[in-house]
């Protein structure tokens, strides 16, 4: 998804409260992209219509309207040519997120960003945070985050937690376990890191950061931190208890808008 | 069909000119089959390249025109596949040139000689250049023209007038006056020369005979005499002395045999003769060279002589035949890596995310140079690169650090066809293995590639550092069109990046006499290197170079299923305080060239196969273990240099693009060892590095108030500190290094690896020249680094010992164990240097200024220096106070490796009974021939729970100690450890360079701990402890002058197990210590076995 190449973002209205909100971060990301943004409100039939989006400023937004089943219709204007889909969640924590925002994070297999209420606004997309656990296939987030983000006058901060595991996947570059010199082995690790998991050259600044920690905890933290307007985090569809606590944690308190980038299951 | 080459008509218009089948109109005395073969040498007789079909030698407007219509194309192409022509003529070197015109592509490969063998000149790609020529002293020069006077008034009174004329410089000639129709001789113009045939005049012989006569009466017993009908030449040298030297430098020099040799000569009656005599003057094989004859013949054939019909025809014909079976085999002989899979180091496929890995794994290195195994044609995630071993500068960047200055990457080639350029990345990558052939060090790569236009192509590439002459480096690289045809280009190119390193200035010229370029850099405050590189189209290949758009380039027209190859050569010259001069890397660029890449590798291959006949570990039964060892075995001896005192080992090796070459006590502890069993000349080269640069380390241990030799814990091309003060944390938080300040342990361990050396290779003169001053210096610094305190004993305070975690601690115990064992060896030593070679000695004390006094100091700080051993428990305390920190719950430390310094937060790995690496436990290993068992064990049990091997220089000293202490698990647990650290899948740590310490440690645990091999005083122990899947472990040593191959086989199983140890001797006695009880083993194959638990007997079988 190369910036700005003919990306479609499709936002879905609730018809609620935070509409605005979130078409309002949708447009901002939209623009950092260089994306075209589309709005969706399906109609429920026994309730409100159009009036139900009065207020929101849908000016040189495309809205569709529709009526059905809420996320059978997003799945079906995805299937007819949207890339991403942008969605609202409740600020309760999980699974209280929202039905809808559940059944969506369960039902698409594009790109998906994620607003929950009170997040930073992004009038200018400046800073964006991106956890890498250092394992291949858990780095296409920033795959996209680079072909999507990646410019001028922008910072993409990868962030790694360091945890007493190792990702086994082939390819991985955890922090290092060795530090024969700390001098030479941050730095190098840095190189490398930077290298293997990104290689744009936009002109946007990469900066690696590292925490140590609970993995959820530190992301968190150094999201309000940095004032980070977005976070790309990779996500692999699901929200077992045992699996994908960083997203979790994100769906729960991120201070900021998440992209949730679909991610192959990881190998080993 | 390549696309036609102007200045190569010879496979498509040679051949529509040679019609006839290859010897058809053979008339052998020796059979057709005779020329249907290789020759490596063609002696090619002037008159055969400049007469007609007829037979008769033609003017020169028509044999300008024979030459440029094929036999200059076709010597060129002889030459460029690898054969040695030599054209014998009797006229001078202007006009043999002037008509010739051959340019071969290098020089070495072509040689004229005219004038009668008087001069030898080599021609290269800028003509001819004199070789040699017998110039005659000014009493030769009378005495020939005193036989040359001699013959002409003996001629003239036989009634054949003649007159002196002017020949070469090492030749009279004496030239018969014209005679009239009459017989009466005249000058007018009605007159022809005459000739000694004519009636009346004397015989050939009988003028050769007068001459030879004439000769040695005036003092020239063995001159050359040539009878021309009209002409006679007495001369110092003759087609003999030709043919001679052919014989010694091209044949035998070469290593060629007689069978290799050709000559063609032309048919001409008389000549012959007298070549095929002079031929067997000065070949004494020379029946089992092949001599054919040119032209038509009115008599017989000399015995052996092969004919063939046509005059330069003829001639081309023959040369063709060649050209097309040396083609044939050129374009089928692409090298092929070794089969063997225990020898292959093999990655498949191109993974991004791990290409810094395996461009460091795939290194070709040869210890003065390292190439990172990049992709020819590079790709967004490469990161190519040539180190050069001993050439720093100083960074422009905060803090400065002494780095390497990297030459152009020499490797790059780009290959295009049409407009599209081969890529991994530029369609569909069908197939790709990358293959280090490990037994002869050469990195193989095979690719097929679908371009985005859908064309198929595959490509095959060879390179190598030459561990044969170490200045060079190699690379063949074919590209085959498979379904297409089409023009392709193989485009060399050089990467340069130097921008805020060490590199003052890269400096680019053109070679001048071949394509290619010479780059010059300089570092900044330090030395510099120049590489020479070419690219040329391999032998056989049918693409030529050519200038397209100002860019030299190689290519054709290809059809499909044609290989397009070519042949990179670089050659590198380094100084380690300049920049050297271009020259230099020319001239080794010019012998790698005339050589040839086959030979090239041939020489480097035959390097590496007897490398490895020192050095090979085998281990059956175990392929991890095995292939892990071979790959360690391999990089170290890539990475060490035999001779060049001046360079040491880095601690990432020659393919690393971290710790920038600098030199750690990696190489003494952990890599000398290796060398000093395997290749002592390299060991004793790393620890003459150590002596060359005693200044620095005097200078350092002055500035810290001490005396003696401190040596800098990072040292680079000067031997001072370049540890830099500070540096990085992971958030770019400056982070102090204290190692340069505190680490003082490297000058204990610089001079235990002197003894290690010494004791080890029994080198005296290493020791006496060397050895006993690095000791007795490092002793010196010691004795006045301890301070005597108010117990009464001596302390060495605020140091860091290996375990890194804990810094500015007192009364480490691996340092105060070490640096008494330093001030006891090192008066030991002195001792012995008084009794063999007392005036070396005592100039030596004069010029350290060293008392008796001084050293009575040393002997009462060795025996009341602290070093924190407890006789209860057995256990030395890490450091004053270390029983008292803080204990981590050993889970914290889980799983290992880990750096918990990371993990847990530097202020509880400071306070806490946490370790990074061995430390008193690498105690145990280093003074494993002196410690007791119990010692040991009792260290190892208490230091090993709470290590967590956050270094890569820990697992593979415990796997040695565990071991040999019978803790197996750990000790395989260990090894297993120790090989992932380069090699593991999921960590990337070789990314940045190889882990030498580490390579060296897994050898140590190999051979010290399961192989249980180690020296006590002048004698190897041998005591091993296999692990269970090891059914056969072998390994050659060399010992103290003799050289030993000890190999452990496991037989049966449970109670009827056993194990055979062979010991195979050879060039000396060796002291064996087997259960404790001491053997000398003499030449020969020594064969002992024990039953399980059971003591060595002796095996008759």
């Amino acid at each position: 998804m190369a910036q700005g190449q003919g990306v479609n973002l499709l936002v879905a209205l609730g018809g609620g409260p935070t509409d605005g909100e979130l078409l309002a971060v949708a447009r901002g990301v939209a623009a950092a992209a260089d994306w075209s943004l589309r709005a969706v409100h399906v109609r429920d039939p026994r309730g409100a219509g159009t009036d139900a989006l009065d207020g929101i400023d849908l000016t040189d937004v495309e809205l569709i309207e529709t009526e059905g089943a809420p996320v059978a219709e997003i799945e079906r204007l995805v299937a007819a040519g949207a890339d991403a889909v942008a969605f609202g969640a409740r600020a309760r924590p999980a699974p209280g997120i929202g039905g809808v925002a559940l059944a969506l994070l369960g039902a698409l297999d594009v790109p998906m960003l994620v607003v929950r209420p009170g997040v930073r606004p992004v009038e200018r997309l400046r800073r964006i945070v991106v956890p890498l656990e250092g394992s291949p296939s858990a780095s296409v987030a920033m795959k996209h985050a680079d072909d999507a983000f990646c410019a001028r006058g922008r910072e993409i901060v990868m962030l790694h937690v360091v945890t007493s595991d190792a990702p086994l996947e082939p390819g991985s570059l955890p922090a290092p376990r060795l530090m024969d010199q700390e001098h030479y082995e941050w730095k190098a690790w840095q190189e490398e890191f930077t290298m293997r998991f990104s290689q744009c050259v936009e002109g946007g600044r990469h900066r690696v950061s590292v925490r140590v920690g609970d993995p959820p905890t530190a992301i968190l933290r150094e999201i309000r931190d940095l004032d980070a307007e977005l976070v790309v985090v990779s996500w692999r569809g699901t929200l077992a208890e045992d699996r994908a606590p960083v997203v979790r944690a994100l769906l729960e308190g991120s201070p900021c808008a998440i992209y949730l980038v679909p991610a192959a299951p990881e190998t080993s | 069909m390549a696309e036609a080459d102007e200045r190569d008509p010879g496979s498509a218009a040679a051949r529509e000119r040679t019609p006839r089948a290859a010897g058809e109109q053979r008339e052998a005395a020796g059979g057709a089959d005779a020329l249907a073969r290789d020759f490596a040498v063609i002696i090619v007789d002037w008159r055969a390249a400049t007469s007609d079909a007829s037979g008769g030698l033609v003017g020169e407007e028509v044999a300008r025109a024979l030459g440029a219509a094929g036999l200059c194309s076709a010597i060129e192409r002889l030459t460029a596949l690898g054969v040695d022509v030599v054209l014998l003529a009797d006229e001078d070197v202007a006009v043999v040139d002037g008509l010739l015109r051959a340019r071969p592509p290098v020089e070495g490969r072509l040689f004229l000689m005219p004038s009668q063998g008087a001069e030898v000149y080599v021609v290269g790609p800028t003509g001819p250049r004199l070789l040699q020529r017998r110039q005659a002293a000014a009493e030769e020069a009378a005495a020939l023209s005193t036989a040359a006077e001699a013959l002409r008034a003996r001629l003239a009174a036989a009634g054949a007038a003649a007159d002196l004329a002017a020949a070469s410089p090492d030749r009279r000639a004496v030239v018969l006056r014209a005679r009239s129709r009459a017989g009466t001789v005249s000058g007018g113009p009605q007159t022809a020369p005459a000739v000694l045939d004519e009636g009346g005049l004397p015989s050939e012989a009988e003028v050769t005979a007068w001459a030879v006569e004439a000769a040695r009466d005036a003092g020239l017993p063995g001159v050359g005499v040539r009878v021309a009908p009209s002409r006679v030449e007495i001369g110092l040298t003759d087609m003999a002395d030709a043919l001679r030297r052919v014989h010694t430098d091209l044949v035998q020099g070469r290593g060629r045999r007689p069978e290799e040799l050709l000559v063609v000569v032309a048919s001409v009656d008389g000549v012959l003769e007298r070549l095929a005599a002079d031929l067997s003057r000065a070949v004494p094989e020379a029946g089992r060279a092949t001599v054919v004859a040119i032209g038509p013949r009115r008599g017989g054939l000399p015995p052996g002589v092969l004919r063939l019909e046509g005059g330069v025809d003829g001639l081309l014909e023959v040369l063709e035949e060649q050209i097309a079976r040396r083609a044939r085999v050129a374009r089928e002989r692409f090298p092929q890596p070794v089969a063997d899979p225990a020898w292959r180091f093999e990655v498949h496929g191109f993974d991004p995310f791990r290409e810094r890995e395996v461009e460091t794994w795939l290194t070709v290195a040869n210890g003065a140079t390292g190439t990172r195994g990049a992709l020819e044609e590079g790709s967004a995630v490469s990161t190519p690169a040539t180190l050069v071993a001993g050439v720093f500068g100083d960074d422009t960047s905060e803090p400065r650090i002494r780095k390497p200055v990297p030459a152009p990457d020499w490797l790059g080639l780009r290959l295009t066809m049409g407009d599209m350029r081969l890529a991994v990345t530029n369609g569909e990558l069908l197939d790709h293995e990358r293959v280090l052939d490990m037994r002869h060090g050469v990195v193989y790569r095979f690719w097929r590639q679908r371009d985005v236009a859908g064309r198929t192509f595959s490509v095959r590439t060879a390179r190598f550092a030459s561990m044969d002459d170490r200045s060079v480096m190699a690379i063949r690289a074919e590209a085959v069109p498979e379904d297409s045809g089409g023009r392709l280009v193989w485009e060399g190119l050089v990467g340069v990046s130097h921008a805020g390193g060490p590199t003052r200035e890269t400096r680019f010229e053109a070679l001048g006499d071949a394509p290619g370029f010479i780059a010059v850099s300089q570092g900044r405050n330090g030395g510099g290197h120049a590489l020479a590189v070419t690219t040329r189209p391999a032998a056989g290949s049918p693409i030529a170079r050519r200038v397209q758009q100002g860019r030299d380039v190689i290519g054709g027209r290809l059809e499909p299923g044609e290989p397009a190859t070519v042949d990179r050569f670089a050659a590198i010259a380094a100084a380690r305080t300049r920049a050297p001069s271009p020259d230099v890397a020319r001239r080794a660029l010019r012998r790698a060239e005339e050589l040839g890449y086959d030979e090239l590798l041939a020489r480097h291959s035959a390097a590496w196969i007897q490398r490895w006949r020192d050095a090979d570990l085998v281990v059956d039964g175990d392929h991890e273990a095995q292939r892990a060892l071979r790959f360690s075995i391999f990089h170290l001896i890539s990475t060490g240099h035999p001779t060049n005192e001046r360079v040491s080992i880095g601690a990432r090796g020659l393919g690393g693009l971290s710790y920038f070459l600098h030199v750690f006590w990696d190489t003494e502890v952990f890599v000398l060892p290796f060398f000093v069993y395997s290749h002592p000349q390299t060991a004793r080269t790393l620890l003459a590095y150590r002596y060359h640069n005693l200044d620095g380390a005097r200078e350092k241990a002055r500035l810290f108030g001490h005396r003696g030799a401190l040596f800098p814990w990072e040292s680079a091309d000067k031997g001072v500190e370049v540890t830099p003060p500070y540096g990085f944390g992971p958030d770019g938080e400056i982070v102090p290094i204290l190692s340069g300040l505190m680490e003082h342990h490297i000058s204990a361990d610089v001079a235990w690896a002197v003894w290690q050396y010494w004791k080890g290779t029994a080198d005296d003169d290493f020791m006496a020249t060397m050895g006993v001053e690095l000791l007795l210096e490092t002793a010196r610094f010691w004795a006045s680094r301890a301070s005597r305190d108010a117990d009464g004993r001596y302390h060495i305070r605020t140091v860091v010992g290996p375990d890194e975690y804990h810094e500015g601690v007192d009364d480490n115990a691996y340092t105060n164990v070490l640096a008494r064992w330093n001030i006891r060896r090192a008066a030991e030593a002195l001792v012995w240097l008084e009794g063999a070679d007392p005036k070396r000695a005592r100039a030596l004390r004069a010029r350290l200024a060293l008392r008796d006094r001084e050293l009575a100091q040393w002997t009462q700080v060795a025996d009341t220096l602290v070093d924190g051993f407890d006789p209860k428990t057995l256990i030395y305390e890490q450091f004053a106070g270390f029983h008292q920190m803080d204990e981590v719950p050993i889970e914290k430390l889980r799983p290992r490796p880990m750096a918990a310094d990371v993990l847990l937060g530097r202020e509880v790995t400071l306070r806490s009974k946490v370790i990074k690496q061995a430390d008193t436990v690498m105690l145990c290993h280093v003074l494993a021939d002196e410690l007791p068992r119990e010692v040991m064990r009792a260290n190892y049990e208490y230091y090993e729970p709470i290590t967590c091997h956050g270094s890569s220089l820990s697992p593979s000293i415990y796997a040695a100690v565990a071991a040999r202490l019978g803790d197996m698990d750990t000790a395989l647990a260990d090894f297993a450890m120790a090989a992932a650290i380069d090699l593991a899948d999921n960590m990337g740590n070789a990314a940045r360079g190889l882990h030498m310490a580490a390579m060296g440690g897994l050898w140590q645990a190999a051979v010290m701990g399961f192989g249980g091999i180690r020296r006590v005083g002048e004698s190897l122990v041998v005591d091993p402890a296999l692990p269970p899947r090891w059914h056969r472990f072998s390994v050659p040593l060399c010992f103290r002058g003799a050289r030993l191959e000890i190999e452990v086989r496991r037989q049966g199983r449970g109670a009827r197990a056993a194990e055979r140890l062979g010991i195979t001797v050879e060039n000396a006695p060796v002291r064996v210590v087997l259960d404790g009880r001491e053997r000398t083993l003499v030449a020969g194959r020594h064969l002992f076995r024990r039953e399980e638990e059971g003591p060595w007997r002796k095996d008759k079988a």
